[in-house]
């Protein structure tokens, strides 16, 4: 089977400003959870946007199970750090959302699904609530959920925690890692936190500055295996991994990040 | 997990009551000259009653004094029988009733085609491009500028009146519609994309209500506008309305009446304006 995802000699330029230089190539196996770490400004946010079919590539190609990436559509659904959700829909309607323009369910099917995933991210209590009523951890919730009810394969998160407190995000950490397992999802999740990449990844993807390149990919998924817990992040192979990764990144951003 | 703090302001609904912030130091009123202090409940309706009062307090004692002249300068005790009269003799409600309906069919016809117009100005570049020279030159144009031209093109009618409000309203209302859809955030645009909206659903279903508690502002202040065009209009070509009646009442000295006329303008706008805030604070709950 090959990759799900594919970039092949992808850059990108808007207008005068080449964001993407030198010809980027990566492949993101199916159910395979990759982060994105690099220093800001290196186009993560962008490569991640052409692959939801937000933007379009200048020369490449991105690929989908082989087949070239078009407009967006719900088999790629995005999870943003801000603005997030709607905020004059509840919180259940938020997440009926990602079904609201399939045509191939009823309006029945539609409803026990975005029900399924309202509990499955623990909101079915705060269903009639606005997201202005909830905390910023919960809103996040609430667009996983309106991607997962979508259907969407690939989930494409750019920073989706930046704005949470360090206790919060652990906690969305592990859950969105067992919903990753559970659901077999592919992930492209961005973010500058090293140790969310480490806890999160089967692979972390690291960035040069501009002209944005590849630096080194680390193999978390054989070092630390599949399964990830909140004891793991205190023993020992998280920390030795943590601090070569550390090394790397800084190595990578040439003392910018 | 549970509900982390609703927001910063005040205890979320059901949460036990918490005590007044004055109530910790009875002698002092800490949310009197705090900047940006919350007031207490029923402080607020009470400052505002209690001052209105006191104005017209001050303006009748006054007139009664004698340091105003009442045919330039009548108390407010002269305008509001002036006004009863007005009521009984004058079919002022009458007039009233007239302009408001004016008002509204001209804001109205403003207001439908300034919102897809105005949302498709900002949400194309190519009709924002096309359309904005034009709306902005318009713009400037003093309504009063362009009665003579409408009362060639439409005679002394109906039809001047409702194009003079129109004319003052639409345009402007345009530029705020496309501000409004400027506004609103990209992502929302991108997650309904996501999830396989087309861009006539991103219009309707995301865009629209995405702008709608601002566009309802909007459309409250532009309305009160609409009152100032209306009675240029009615000065200039009305026999009827409250524009006519505060004119007619001039001609004659009849201070009083003239006034009565102006109050009557501003307790309708009071009225309306209280009225749209009410419907956006309703509408708007998830805003809190
Ligand atoms: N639409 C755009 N037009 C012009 N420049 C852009 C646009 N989007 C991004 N850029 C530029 O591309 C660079 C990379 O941006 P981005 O992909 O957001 O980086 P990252 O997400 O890694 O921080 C930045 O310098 C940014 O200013
Ligand atoms: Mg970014």
């Amino acid at each position: 089977m090959g990759p799900h995802l594919q970039f092949d000699h992808v850059t990108k330029r808007f207008g005068e400003v080449q964001v993407v230089e030198t010809p980027f190539d990566l492949a993101i196996a199916r159910h395979e959870f990759v982060v994105f770490l690099g220093p800001s400004g290196c186009g993560k946010t962008t490569l991640m946007r052409m692959v939801g079919g937000l933007d379009l590539p200048t020369t490449g190609e991105i690929r989908l199970d082989g087949a070239p990436v078009g407009k967006p559509d719900h088999r790629r659904g995005m999870v943003f750090q801000s603005y997030s959700s709607f905020p004059w829909l509840t919180v259940a309607q938020n997440v009926a959302f990602g079904l609201r323009y399939r045509s191939d369910l009823t309006e029945q099917e539609k409803a026990v699904r975005a029900e399924r995933y309202l509990d499955l991210v623990g909101l079915y209590e705060f269903s009639d609530h606005y997201p202005n009523q909830v905390s910023g951890g919960m809103r996040q919730r609430i667009a996983i959920a309106r991607t997962l009810a979508a259907g969407s394969d690939v989930l494409l998160m750019d920073e989706p925690f930046g704005a949470l407190d360090a206790l919060r995000r652990e906690q969305l950490q592990t859950e969105l890692r067992r919903i990753q397992r559970r659901d077999a999802k592919t992930i492209v999740f961005v973010t500058h936190d090293v140790e969310e990449a480490l806890f999160l990844a089967d692979r972390v993807v690291v960035f040069s500055k501009r002209p944005t390149r590849i630096v080194a990919e680390i193999d978390v998924k054989s070092r630390l295996g599949e399964e990830r817990t909140l004891e793991m992040r205190d023993g020992e192979d998280f920390f030795a991994l943590r601090r070569e990764a550390i090394g790397t990144v800084r190595a990578a951003a040439g003392g910018e990040l | 997990m549970a509900v982390e703090g609703r927001a910063i302001d005040g205890p979320a609904a059901g949460a036990p009551a918490a005590p007044d912030a004055g109530s910790r130091r009875p002698s002092a009123a800490p949310w009197l000259f705090r900047l940006r202090a919350p007031l207490p409940r029923y402080v607020g309706p009470a400052f505002a009653v209690g001052t209105s009062f006191a104005i017209l307090g001050l303006w009748e004692f006054t007139a009664r004094l004698g340091l105003t002249t009442p045919m330039f300068f009548p108390a407010p005790s002269a305008i509001f029988l002036a006004m009863v009269r007005m009521f009984a003799e004058q079919h002022l409600l009458w007039h009233a009733w007239i302009s408001t309906l004016r008002v509204w069919e001209a804001f109205l016809l403003a207001a439908v085609m300034a919102v897809p117009i105005g949302m498709l100005m900002s949400g194309y570049r190519a009709v924002g491009a096309a359309l904005e020279p034009a709306v902005d030159f318009i713009r400037y144009l003093p309504v009063p500028a362009l009665v003579p031209l409408s009362i060639i093109w439409f005679g002394v009618g109906e039809e001047t009146k409702i194009f003079l409000l129109w004319l003052g309203t639409f345009f402007q209302l345009v530029l705020l519609v496309a501000d409004d859809m400027r506004r609103v955030p990209q992502e929302y645009v991108e997650i309904a994309y996501t999830v396989g909206a087309n861009q006539g659903q991103v219009l309707k279903d995301v865009a629209f209500r995405a702008m709608l508690p601002g566009l309802v502002d909007n459309l409250r202040i532009t309305l009160g506008w609409c009152w100032t065009y209306l009675i240029i209009a009615e000065i200039v070509a009305a026999d009827s309305g409250l524009g006519f009646v505060i004119w007619a009442a001039r001609r004659y000295m009849k201070t009083p009446e003239v006034m009565a006329g102006v109050v009557l303008i501003g307790f309708i706008g009071l009225a309306t304006d209280q009225l749209l805030r009410l419907i956006h604070r309703r509408a708007f709950r998830y805003l809190a």
